[in-house]
């Protein structure tokens, strides 16, 4: 008996003191020893000697940990801002993407949210409205020099209720895309112009490969479908954003929701737009979609993935609106709950220096600043320039604090669409009457 | 005779829908298999391939030698085999107590932990991250453990009380007439008996420490401090995953656990059982 239990027990006792011996100064797991403790009193004890040592600022954002991204911040841009202020140092923490939200809502409730994080431009309003964020408009004294000197759109992302919460980190927006060899194929000589082009060219597509579709997405979310309402001249909601009634269910939107699925019935767009079949980026790269629109992080991952497969870039397709697609990117924020705002601001400088902003856009994060755009470095750059031509007309997602349940509802009406559920028209006065009750609130 | 073909009858079906249950649950493990063994270009190649067109231990490689991963390996470890230790502990003395001594409010107090049983985990996450936070128990590996033990008692403590009631009370007595002390007879009489229930208690706690993420991830802010869950999550980018690298550090996580489960399973199923007759 007793040897059994041994049996068990011991191979864990073993492993456990294996792998603590191999890790000295691991932090202890159980117990809580006493020193800790005394340190923080006395530095409680002692608070007339008060800037001593470095302060840490703390930096959270959403770059895959394994990406170029993160390794450009993290070896060489920190290192550098540390550098040249060596009384600050900066903790970067890098956070999966759709639990960001949660685990910074979280903490803020907590009371220990990070000094800096880099949000996606759509969250800022909602985390301002709860009252999180540091107005910068009011707490940077040289506010207005960085207000001045970046793009407009991104700038907008950071207003909301009469102050800027924060300053744009990067911006992007999505071009079309096309798949050469698929074009040459079905002997299409050149991107679509209008949205009529992609009528003849969905024929020349299915002649070649009855199996092969025009163009895929990735769903009905608004990120996909904006750039279609939009060119179609259609619209969500109006300018002050106090109504979606006449917009989302205008005619504009309705001609754009129509033809779209007139063109998922035709097989020319893709079923992965409700989700069934291999996804937009890895089936243009297997020639089975012959275009995607997306934005400058493709090129990377396609220089990894595909390097065979070549990118060919132009604007999105042009409708009755032109041809407008949607602005996406990041703001960095400062936090309310943050002890060193000085410090933190000292960091949001330096994010915005040309010097942060060029050493980004060599790992594809397109810069914000309206100086770089004549620079030689973008000048050059051999796919930065359709982006910055598509940023002059790509439009930004409504500011609103409910714009996450907005774009589930957007969502689900372009579900029930092109299911064949509920005509356009019927879904999309459904959809503008929920939005309705929603900014009513 | 007739009884007999009956029987085969009957097991034949009986083998068939265990086969198919057994080729569902597998199946997409070896397709995880597969993929951590496939370089990117053919991750997503359309028809998929079961086999590997040139398999490649790359991935593995690249995993293990990845940023700190052996770090939230070793982080990983340490909190498991700690949280386990002290639910086992717990949870005995705690289950020793309902089954076997009389005091006053014993049934609503057991009734009350297993309402927490029944409480999903996310649903207390901001009032007991509020609770953490005061205790000065976030972005620790210490106070990790503590939530999951406290997050593991309750299983386990049900467990161990249908098991150690159905020992039969005159052991009990006999040790008691012997002038053996409570102490004594939960730790000499009483764990010794419930080995196959302390394994499915260990079992279920391990994997539920080893497992955990939204928790983790939420209160660890310093990367060195991540457990094994959130290190693999930050393989994940927003517009883009490399999934072959993603499974092949999925794989490393999952192996250490299904050891864990084949040394301990043939007392797992005996405990398993006990505890589901017992209610």
């Amino acid at each position: 008996m007793r040897k059994k239990i041994l049996a068990i027990i011991a191979p864990l006792i073993l492993m456990a003191l294996l792998l603590t011996a191999c890790a000295p100064g691991a932090t202890p797991t159980v117990g809580p020893s006493p020193t800790p403790v005394v340190v923080k009193e006395t530095v409680v004890v002692e608070p007339t000697l008060a800037p001593a040592g470095p302060v840490t600022i703390t930096f959270w954002h959403t770059y895959n940990e394994v990406s170029p991204e993160n390794e450009m911040l993290v070896e060489t841009l920190i290192p550098m801002f540390e550098e040249q202020h060596p009384n600050i140092k900066v903790e970067s923490l890098p956070v999966p993407w759709e639990d960001f939200r949660r685990k910074l809502l979280t903490s803020i409730s907590g009371g220990v949210a990070p000094d800096l994080a880099r949000l996606d431009i759509i969250w800022v309003p909602e985390f301002a409205d709860v009252g999180a964020l540091t107005a910068l408009d009011e707490a940077m004294s040289d506010f207005d020099q960085y207000k001045d000197a970046v793009f407009p759109g991104p700038l907008s992302s950071n207003y909301w209720a009469g102050h800027y919460y924060g300053l744009p980190l990067d911006t992007n927006t999505k071009v079309w895309l096309h798949n050469q060899e698929m074009y040459d194929a079905a002997g299409i000589t050149e991107p679509p112009q209008t949205m009529d082009d992609l009528v003849g060219q969905c024929e020349a597509i299915k002649k070649v490969n009855p199996d092969a579709y025009l163009f895929a997405a990735d769903g009905t979310w608004a990120w996909v479908t904006l750039p279609w309402i939009w060119s179609f001249g259609g619209d969500i909601t109006d300018l002050d954003v106090t109504k979606a009634s006449g917009y989302l269910n205008g005619p504009k939107t309705v001609a754009a929701y129509e033809f779209w699925l007139e063109m998922y019935n035709k097989g020319c767009f893709a079923p992965v737009i409700l989700g069934s079949g291999i996804d937009p980026w890895s089936g243009f790269a297997q020639d089975l979609y012959a275009s995607i629109d997306n934005g400058p992080w493709m090129y990377p991952i396609f220089e990894a993935q595909f390097p065979d497969k070549e990118l060919h870039a132009s604007l999105f397709p042009a409708g009755d609106g032109g041809s407008i697609n949607v602005v996406g990117g990041e703001d960095i924020v400062l936090f309310k709950q943050s002890e060193h705002p000085e410090e933190a601001m000292e960091f949001i400088r330096f994010v915005l220096s040309p010097q942060y902003q060029l050493k980004m856009a060599e790992v594809g994060q397109l810069p914000v600043r309206l100086d770089l755009i004549e620079s030689d470095y973008i000048k050059n750059h051999p796919y930065c320039g359709i982006f910055l031509e598509q940023l002059r007309t790509s439009k930004s997602r409504t500011a609103h604090p409910a714009w996450q349940k907005m774009d589930e509802i957007i969502t689900n009406a372009g579900q029930l669409i092109l299911r064949g559920e509920k005509m356009a028209q019927e879904a999309l006065d459904d959809a503008a009457a929920q939005i309705d009750a929603l900014l009513e609130q | 005779m007739v009884y007999s073909k009956q029987k085969l009858v009957t097991n034949a079906l009986l083998y068939t829908l265990l086969i198919i249950g057994a080729v569902i649950t597998v199946f997409p493990f070896l397709y995880m298999v597969s993929t951590s063994l496939k370089g990117p270009v053919y991750v997503f190649e359309y028809p998929p391939r079961f086999m590997p067109p040139e398999p490649t231990l790359h991935n593995f490689v690249v995993a293990w030698t990845s940023k700190r991963f052996d770090r939230y390996f070793l982080n990983s470890v340490l909190v498991t085999i700690s949280t386990t230790l002290l639910v086992v502990l717990f949870s005995s003395m705690m289950a020793f107590a309902f089954a076997r001594l009389k005091f006053v409010f014993k049934r609503p107090l057991f009734y009350g932990i297993m309402i927490f049983m029944m409480m999903p985990a996310m649903t207390l996450i901001v009032p007991q991250f509020m609770l953490a936070s005061t205790l000065n128990l976030l972005n620790s590996l210490s106070g990790l453990v503590l939530v999951y033990v406290a997050q593991n008692l309750p299983l386990s403590t049900f467990l161990l009380t249908g098991f150690l009631e159905q020992v039969p009370r005159e052991l009990e007595e006999a040790a008691r007439i012997d002038g053996a002390s409570s102490w004594t007879i939960y730790w000499r009489i009483m764990l010794p008996l419930c080995k196959p229930a302390l394994a499915t208690a260990a079992i279920f706690s391990s994997l539920g420490a080893w497992d955990e993420y939204p928790w983790a991830l939420t209160v660890l802010n310093d990367p060195l401090k991540r457990t094994l869950p959130v290190g693999i999550a930050a393989f994940h980018g927003v517009f883009y995953s490399d999934w072959g690298l993603v499974f092949a550090a999925s794989l490393i996580a999952i192996a250490p656990i299904i050891t864990l489960f084949i040394l301990l399973q043939r007392y797992f199923i005996k405990g398993a059982i006990s505890g589901a007759i017992k209610g």
